[in-house]
C-alpha cells in the first residue's frame, strides 16, 4: 500500500478505548473466576453489549485493554469473530493485555506509552450499556476544541433523578457553566453528607451556572488527545474521576477543561459497576431502554412476573419466579422460590430451595430446603441441606485471606472486615431505606447555608421542654402526655433526635436543680428522676441516645451550677441502677473526657467501682446508696 | 361593600437614599429628577399603565409635603393614598409593611420607589397567580453597561451581588442570599440539592424589589418583630423554609395542648381545602424526574419571574445607576413611560439661549439666558442661568443660581446650589443650597457643607 494512503486511512479511523477491568472488588466472589466482561446479563456477556454499541456508534477500531484472567476475554473475542457477530465485521478490536495494571490510570499510562492513539478517542470505562451516536459526540467534542484549545474531555451523563436504582451507590453533584463546562464535580458513595461546599468565587466569576444533581455517570468519555499524556504525566491519577479533580483543582498548571454532555431523548447510558447497577440495567435492558441493544433473544424466554430465563432449563410446575433473571441449563425443583435475583447458568436448585434478593453465580448446587436472602454466590458452591445465609458471600474454594467460615467442602463465606462499606454492595438493601431517610433530613434541617447554624429554635424547643416537664411534674400529669408534648415541639421545632435525647436530660437535671442542695435535695433528685422515668425510658432506647445523656450532665456540671462533687456520682448511680444507662457507653464516655479535667476526677471513683465490678462479673444490681 | 381587590400595591418611597447621600442631602430620594419627571413618577406611571387604579405610597413624615406638591404637578392619574411613617428612626422595608397592616386586605405588590423599567408586570403577576406562590419575584438581566465617568471623587465601585437559586424545571426560587453573606465557601444542604436537582445559580440578576407577597406573609410579618427588611431578612427566612417540613398533625385527642400556634409560618401558609382538592384530583405537577407530587406537597411556594433578556430594568441607588440613567433617558423614554410624548423643553421654561443641543432636557420656569451654551444635560424648575456659561453633560437641580461665565461639565448640582461667576468646575458633585465662591475650579470633587454629610 502506498505510504501516503496509509497515513490518510489511518487519520480518519475512529477510535475507541475499553478498559475491560473494573479493579475494584465490587464484584467478588464472581468476579474471582469471571472477568468483568464476561458477566453476563441476561444470558449474554456485557463486553458484548459494549462492542455491538461501539461498532453502531460508528466505531472502527477498539483497543481492549484487559489484566485479569486476559485469556478468558480473548478465547471469547475469538469466538464472537470466528461466529461472524455483527461488529466484527465492520470494526478491528485489539486486545492489549497488561497484567501489571492495577488500576484505570495504570491502563491509560500504557497506551500513552505504546502511542496507539493520535487523536480524539472514546473512553470506555468498564461494563458500558448505550445507545448513543458516538460520531455526533466526536464531532461536538472538536467544536468545543475549536473554541476552547484546552479542551480536554467530554463526558457524557445521562438525567437520572434522585433516588433513581440506575445511580447506583454514587451521587454526582456538579456545577457547569452555559457552555457546559465543569466547574464543580463530586462525586461520593452512599455515606453521604448533609452539606455540599461550593466555592464562592464559582458563582460570582460566571453570572450563571446550573447545578445538577440529576444525573449520572454513564463511564462514556469522548477524549482529546492530551488525556493520555496528562495520566502520564500525573502518577497519582488512579480513576477518571481523579483526572477530573485534578484538572479543577490546579487549572493553572495542568491546562484542562472538562465539558459535560446530558443525554435526551431516547438516548440512553449505563454503566455497571456495582451489583445495583447491574440489576438496574437489565431490567433496563429487558424494557428495551436501550434499544438497539436487546437481549439475546434466541436464548431467553420471557415469563411473566418480569422474569426472564435461558434455554434448556428445567423447572418444576410448582416453582415460583418472580423478577428474576434465571441462566441456561438450569434444573430448578419443586416448591423453589425465586425473587430478585439473578441465577447464572448450569445451577441446580433442588427442592423447597428458597431465594432472594440473591445472586447465584454458574456451576453452584443449592440443596434441599436452604434459604438464601441477599447472598452472592461464587462459581461452583455447593450449599449442603438446610443451609440458611442471609447477607453472605460464599466461594467454593479456601479463600486467601483468613477471614473465612467454612460452611462445607465447596462453601466459604467470606467474612467483612467492615461490614457497613460493604454491606451496599448486595444491591438489595438501599433503596427501601433511601426515602425514610431522605425525608428525615429534610425536617430537621435548619438549612443555613453559612457554616454557623442557628440554634436560636434548639433553644426555643429547650425552653418549651423545661416548661412542660415543669409543669407535668407540678401537676403530676400522666407522662406519655409529656412525650406527647415534647415530640410535637420537636417537629415545631425542628430539632434532630440527638438534640431531643440531649435536652430532655438536660432540662430534667436542670429542674432538679432548682431545689437547694442540701440534705434534701438527693431525695428530691431521685423522686424526680423516678417521676421521669417513663420519659427517660422513651428517650434513651440506644447507646446513642445514652451518650447525648452523658453529654447532658457533662454539660449540666460544666454550665457553672453551683453542684456538690457527689452530684454526677449520685445521677450517674440512679440512672445506671434504672438501666438507663449502659455500663459499657459510661465506661466509653469516661475514657474520652480529659484526664486532667474536674469531671474526669468526679467521675473516676465511679468507673473505677464499674471496672472493679466488672471484673468481678456480679451482675447483681448495688444498693441505691448514695441518696 | 367593596369587592376585594386581587391585588394592592404599595410603593415604598420612605427611603433616605443613604447610599447616596451626596445628592440626596435635603431632599427626599424619590424626588431626584430623571430626565424629565421626578424619579418617583416611573414607578407610578408604570403601575398606572398596567391598571391599577390605587396605590399607597410610604413616605416619611417630613417629606409627604413636598413629595405630594410634586406629585400634584404632575400628570398622574392613578389615585395616591399616602401612608406616612415616623421620620425618627431607621425603618426598615419590612417595618413599613408591618405599619401599613391594617390596610392590607389582598395580596400585596410591593414596589420600590427607585425602579425605572419596562417590564410588563402580566408575567410576574401571573406566574404568582398560575402558582399561587407565596412571593414572587421580579428578577432583571443586568443591563449593558459601558464603563462611565461618574461625578465626584474617583471611587472603586463595588456593585452588591446576590446569589440566586432557580429551578430550572419550575422556576421555584429556591436560593437567596447575598454574596457579601459568605467567605470562601458555599454550603448548599443535600436536601435542597435532592429536592431541586438542577438549580441555575445566578450572580448578576438584578432584584428588582418588585415583589408580589401573598396576603398571609404580611401577617406573618406582624407577628415576627425581628425583620427589619424585606429583601435583607424577611424573603430569604421564607426561601429557606421551603425545605422545612411542616410539624406533623399531632393527634390532639391525646396531647394536652395543640401545640400550632396560629402564628407559626405553617399554619398562616395553609392553602384552601378547595384548592388542596382540586389540586389532589387532577393531573397536574409542576415537575418530573421523581415521584413527587405538585410542588413536593410544600405550602410555602417562591417564585421569581425573569424579566425577558434586553428588558429596561434599573434601580437608582448609587450614584452611577443615577447618573447611568439619566445620560440614557432619552433612549428609554419611549419604553419606560409607554410612548407617552416627552417633552424635552418645558414650554414654561424661558430659553434665550441659541445653543441648547436636542438632548438636554429644561424643566419648568427655567431661565436660560441668552448667551449660554447646553449639552447634553439637564436643568431643573425654577433654576437660572446666566450669560456666558456653558454646561456640558451635567445634571442640574432646582433652584439653583448659576452666575455668569461659568462652566460646568460632568457635573450634579443639587437643589439650592448658588454657584458665582468665573468658577470651572468638573466632574463634581454641589451638594444642595452649597454656594461655591467666586472663581473656583474644582475637579473631580465633592462640594459641601461638611456639617451636613455628617447627618447621614
Amino acid at each position: 500500500m502506498n505510504k501516503t494512503n496509509d497515513l490518510l486511512s489511518k487519520e480518519k479511523v475512529v477510535q475507541s478505548v475499553v478498559i475491560a477491568d473494573t479493579f475494584t472488588d465490587e464484584f467478588i466472589p464472581i468476579s474471582n473466576d469471571i472477568p468483568h466482561a464476561l458477566l453476563s446479563m441476561l444470558n449474554k456477556p456485557l463486553i458484548d453489549y459494549t462492542l455491538e454499541f461501539l461498532s453502531l456508534g460508528g466505531i472502527e477500531e477498539v483497543f481492549l485493554f484487559c489484566s485479569n484472567r486476559s485469556e478468558l476475554i480473548k478465547q471469547h473475542i475469538d469466538k464472537c469473530i470466528a461466529k461472524g457477530e455483527g461488529w466484527s465485521l465492520t470494526m478491528k478490536v485489539h486486545i492489549i493485555v497488561s497484567e501489571s495494571c492495577q488500576s484505570f490510570g495504570d491502563c491509560l499510562r500504557d497506551l500513552d506509552a505504546k502511542g496507539l492513539l493520535r487523536s480524539d478517542f472514546v473512553l470506555l470505562e468498564p461494563g458500558v450499556l448505550s445507545n448513543v451516536p458516538l460520531l455526533t459526540l466526536l464531532e461536538k467534542h472538536r467544536d468545543i476544541m475549536k473554541l476552547d484549545k484546552y479542551a480536554t474531555m467530554t463526558i457524557v451523563l445521562q438525567e437520572s433523578g434522585v433516588g433513581h436504582r440506575g445511580r447506583g451507590s454514587e451521587d454526582l453533584v456538579l456545577a457547569a457553566d452555559s457552555q457546559n463546562r465543569i466547574l464543580f464535580y463530586n462525586k461520593s458513595t452512599k455515606n453521604r453528607s448533609k452539606k455540599i461546599e461550593f466555592p464562592l468565587e464559582m458563582f460570582l466569576e460566571n453570572p450563571s451556572l446550573s447545578i445538577l444533581h440529576n444525573v449520572r455517570d454513564t463511564r462514556i468519555a469522548i477524549c482529546s488527545a492530551s488525556v493520555l499524556p496528562l495520566f502520564s504525566d500525573n502518577f497519582d491519577f488512579q480513576t477518571k474521576d481523579d483526572l477530573i479533580r485534578g484538572l479543577l483543582m490546579d487549572e493553572e498548571i495542568l491546562e484542562g477543561t472538562i465539558y459535560a454532555h446530558v443525554l435526551r431523548g431516547n438516548q440512553f447510558g449505563g454503566a455497571v459497576a456495582s451489583w445495583g447497577t447491574y440489576r438496574s440495567l437489565s431490567q433496563e435492558l429487558m424494557q428495551k431502554w436501550i434499544h438497539p441493544l436487546n437481549q439475546p433473544r434466541q436464548k431467553n424466554r420471557i415469563l411473566k412476573n418480569n422474569t426472564v430465563i435461558g434455554a434448556c432449563s428445567k423447572v418444576s410446575n410448582t416453582a415460583k419466579l418472580s423478577s428474576s433473571v434465571l441462566g441456561l441449563n438450569l434444573l430448578i425443583g419443586n416448591n423453589v422460590i425465586v425473587e430478585d435475583s439473578f441465577v447464572f447458568s448450569d445451577v441446580k436448585l433442588e427442592d423447597n430451595v428458597i431465594i432472594k434478593r440473591s445472586i447465584i453465580g454458574p456451576g453452584c448446587i443449592i440443596k434441599t430446603d436452604c434459604t438464601l436472602t441477599g447472598c452472592v454466590l461464587g462459581q461452583d458452591t455447593v450449599l449442603e441441606k438446610s443451609t440458611c445465609i442471609e447477607n453472605g458471600l460464599l466461594q467454593s474454594s479456601t479463600p486467601d485471606n483468613e477471614s473465612f467460615e467454612k460452611l462445607s467442602n465447596k462453601a466459604y463465606k467470606l467474612l467483612e472486615d467492615d461490614d457497613s462499606n460493604k454491606s451496599h454492595r448486595l444491591f438489595v438493601s438501599d433503596d427501601e431505606e433511601d426515602d425514610d431517610e431522605e425525608g428525615f433530613s429534610e425536617s430537621e434541617d435548619e438549612l443555613s447555608y453559612t457554616q454557623s447554624p442557628v440554634p436560636d429554635d434548639t433553644k426555643l424547643f429547650f425552653t418549651e421542654v423545661i416548661d412542660s416537664l415543669t409543669r407535668g411534674f407540678d401537676d403530676n400529669l400522666v407522662c406519655e402526655n409529656l412525650i406527647l408534648e415534647i415530640n410535637s415541639s420537636r417537629y415545631a421545632y425542628n430539632v434532630t433526635l440527638k438534640e431531643v435525647n440531649f435536652n430532655v436530660v438536660r432540662a430534667i437535671l436542670l429542674i432538679s436543680l432548682r431545689e437547694p442542695i442540701g440534705v434534701q435535695y438527693f431525695s428530691h433528685l431521685s423522686r424526680l428522676l423516678s417521676y421521669f422515668a417513663p420519659v427517660l425510658k422513651n428517650y434513651l432506647r440506644n447507646e446513642s441516645a445514652m451518650l447525648d445523656s452523658l453529654q447532658a450532665i457533662e454539660d449540666v456540671v460544666s454550665s457553672g451550677e453551683n453542684i456538690k462533687e457527689k452530684w454526677v456520682i449520685a445521677v450517674l448511680q440512679h440512672m445506671y441502677n434504672k438501666d438507663y444507662l449502659a455500663e459499657e457507653v459510661i465506661l466509653d464516655w469516661f475514657r474520652n473526657l480529659e484526664n486532667s479535667g474536674d469531671l474526669y476526677k468526679r467521675v473516676k471513683p465511679f468507673a473505677d467501682w464499674l471496672e472493679e465490678a466488672e471484673e468481678a462479673s456480679s451482675d447483681e444490681d448495688d444498693d441505691e446508696g448514695s441518696d | 361593600m367593596s369587592f376585594l381587590q386581587e391585588f394592592q400595591v404599595v410603593v415604598l418611597a420612605a427611603g433616605r437614599g443613604s447610599r447616596i447621600s451626596e445628592i440626596t442631602a435635603g431632599k427626599p430620594k424619590c424626588l431626584l429628577p430623571v430626565g424629565p419627571k421626578p424619579l418617583l413618577w416611573y414607578p407610578l406611571y408604570k403601575l398606572q399603565k398596567s391598571g391599577f387604579y390605587e396605590v399607597i405610597l410610604v413616605v416619611l413624615e417630613n417629606q409627604k409635603a413636598e413629595i405630594q406638591l410634586a406629585l400634584e404637578k404632575s400628570d398622574l392619574e392613578i389615585k395616591i393614598d399616602y401612608f406616612t411613617i415616623p421620620d425618627t428612626g431607621d425603618l426598615g422595608t419590612a417595618d413599613s409593611l408591618r405599619l401599613i397592616y391594617d390596610k392590607l386586605k389582598s395580596d400585596v405588590l410591593v414596589v420600590s420607589s427607585d425602579f425605572i423599567s419596562d417590564v410588563n408586570l402580566k408575567g410576574l403577576l401571573d406566574t404568582h397567580r398560575a402558582h399561587n406562590a407565596s412571593f414572587t419575584s421580579l428578577l432583571i438581566h443586568p443591563q449593558h453597561s459601558e464603563a462611565i465617568i461618574v461625578p465626584g471623587p474617583k471611587s472603586k465601585h463595588k456593585p452588591e451581588r446576590d446569589l440566586i437559586g432557580i429551578d430550572e424545571q419550575t422556576n421555584r426560587l429556591v436560593f437567596l442570599a447575598s454574596a457579601s453573606d459568605f467567605e470562601e465557601k458555599l454550603a448548599l444542604p443535600m436536601s435542597l440539592l435532592n429536592k431541586h436537582p438542577k438549580i441555575k445559580m445566578y450572580s448578576n440578576l438584578l432584584d428588582s424589589h418588585v415583589y408580589v407577597l401573598k396576603n398571609w406573609v404580611i401577617k406573618y410579618l406582624k407577628n415576627e418583630e425581628n425583620f427589619t427588611s424585606l429583601k435583607g431578612e424577611l424573603l430569604p427566612h421564607i426561601v429557606k423554609k421551603q425545605l422545612v417540613k411542616p410539624p406533623e398533625a399531632t393527634n390532639t385527642n391525646q396531647s394536652i395542648i395543640n401545640n400550632n400556634d396560629p402564628g407559626d409560618i405553617f399554619s398562616l401558609a395553609k392553602e384552601d381545602d378547595l384548592e388542596l382538592s382540586i389540586r389532589e384530583l387532577s393531573s397536574f405537577n409542576d415537575h418530573t424526574g421523581d415521584l413527587k407530587g405538585p410542588y413536593h406537597g410544600d405550602v410555602i411556594r417562591c417564585f421569581a419571574y425573569i424579566a425577558p433578556k434586553g428588558s429596561i430594568g434599573v434601580r437608582i441607588n448609587t450614584l452611577p445607576a443615577y447618573w447611568a440613567t439619566n445620560a440614557k433617558i432619552i433612549d428609554y423614554w419611549n419604553k419606560v413611560a409607554h410612548s407617552k410624548e416627552l417633552a424635552l423643553k418645558s414650554s414654561k421654561a424661558t430659553i434665550s439661549s441659541t445653543q441648547v443641543d436636542d438632548k438636554c432636557i429644561i424643566w419648568e420656569n427655567a431661565k436660560l439666558n441668552e448667551k449660554t451654551s447646553f449639552k447634553n444635560s439637564i436643568v431643573g424648575s425654577n433654576t437660572e442661568i446666566n450669560s456666558f456659561t456653558r454646561v456640558f453633560n451635567s445634571i442640574i437641580m432646582n433652584n439653583v443660581t448659576i452666575h455668569q461665565k461659568v462652566a460646568l461639565e460632568n457635573c450634579i448640582v443639587c437643589d439650592g446650589v448658588t454657584i458665582e461667576s468665573g468658577c470651572k468646575l468638573k466632574g463634581c458633585l454641589v451638594g444642595s443650597s452649597h454656594v461655591v465662591p467666586e472663581e473656583s475650579e474644582h475637579t473631580n470633587e465633592v462640594l459641601t457643607e461638611s456639617d451636613r454629610l455628617m447627618e447621614f
